[in-house]
């Protein structure tokens, strides 16, 4: 399969599996975020909570690494400016989100 | 022709509601990245303790915080809904020109919809 191809297919797989978890993600931030500090730390402290989240913020960083790669490649002309793009945004995408998890599970 | 501009040619175009949901999905899709993140500072400012939290809570409290949230609300829903069109697309259907602007603008007017519910679901008011 071409990289092309793989891209493409990881990009539909990931926005599939993100729809769902937006919505859940969105109508709870909604319902918490004016809630005291307890309230917020007893919400993200449900294993429910802990492992949707962690898989929202992976699926979402994924697809968004993936699909601002194609806003690079649609409108950076220089391939030098693109690949360290492409690098830093890689690089965001993974140390980000693997922070946060971290924070969440040591949430008490 | 190395000043020409790169694909997808929006400056040269002319506008139809599937280049602006195209479009708009771009941005949002970049805004929800940018929002995620700062969420991820919100779930950061508990693990920093009450204080910092309250700070972040008062701003979420306010004019402008609530206003954030809306905005939020919004542009999950237009990624949410344009995903799915691209989706239904992807399967071969709704190629048609008609159809195309009846997807594109259930997506816009969708997006309103959408955000409204979610807010009141959300709030327990429905």
């Amino acid at each position: 399969m071409k990289s092309v191809t793989k891209k493409w297919l990881f990009l539909k797989i990931s926005s599939l599996i993100l729809i769902p978890l937006m919505l859940w993600f969105i109508l709870n931030f909604v319902s918490i975020y004016d809630n005291d500090y307890q309230s917020v730390i007893s919400f993200l402290n449900s294993k429910t909570s802990k492992f949707l989240v962690s898989i929202f913020l992976i699926f979402s960083y994924f697809f968004s690494a993936l699909s601002i790669s194609e806003v690079f490649e649609d409108y950076i002309r220089d391939e030098n400016i693109k690949n360290a793009a492409n690098k830093a945004l890689n690089l965001f995408a993974i140390v980000f989100p693997l922070f946060t998890i971290i924070i969440l599970f040591n949430l008490n | 022709m190395e000043n020409n501009p790169l694909s997808p040619h929006i400056q040269i175009y002319k506008w139809h509601i599937s280049s602006l949901v195209s479009i708009t999905t771009r941005i949002t899709g970049i805004i929800n990245i940018i929002v995620i993140s700062l969420l991820c500072l919100w779930i950061f400012s508990l693990l920093l303790g009450e204080e910092t939290y309250k700070s972040v809570n008062y701003f979420l409290n306010s004019f402008f915080g609530k206003f954030f949230v809306v905005g939020v609300i919004w542009s999950f829903s237009f990624q949410m809904l344009s995903e799915i069109r691209h989706i239904i697309m992807d399967l071969g259907y709704g190629f048609d020109l008609k159809t195309t602007k009846i997807t594109g603008s259930i997506v816009i007017i969708g997006s309103f919809i959408l955000t409204i519910l979610i807010y009141l679901i959300g709030r327990n008011l429905i």
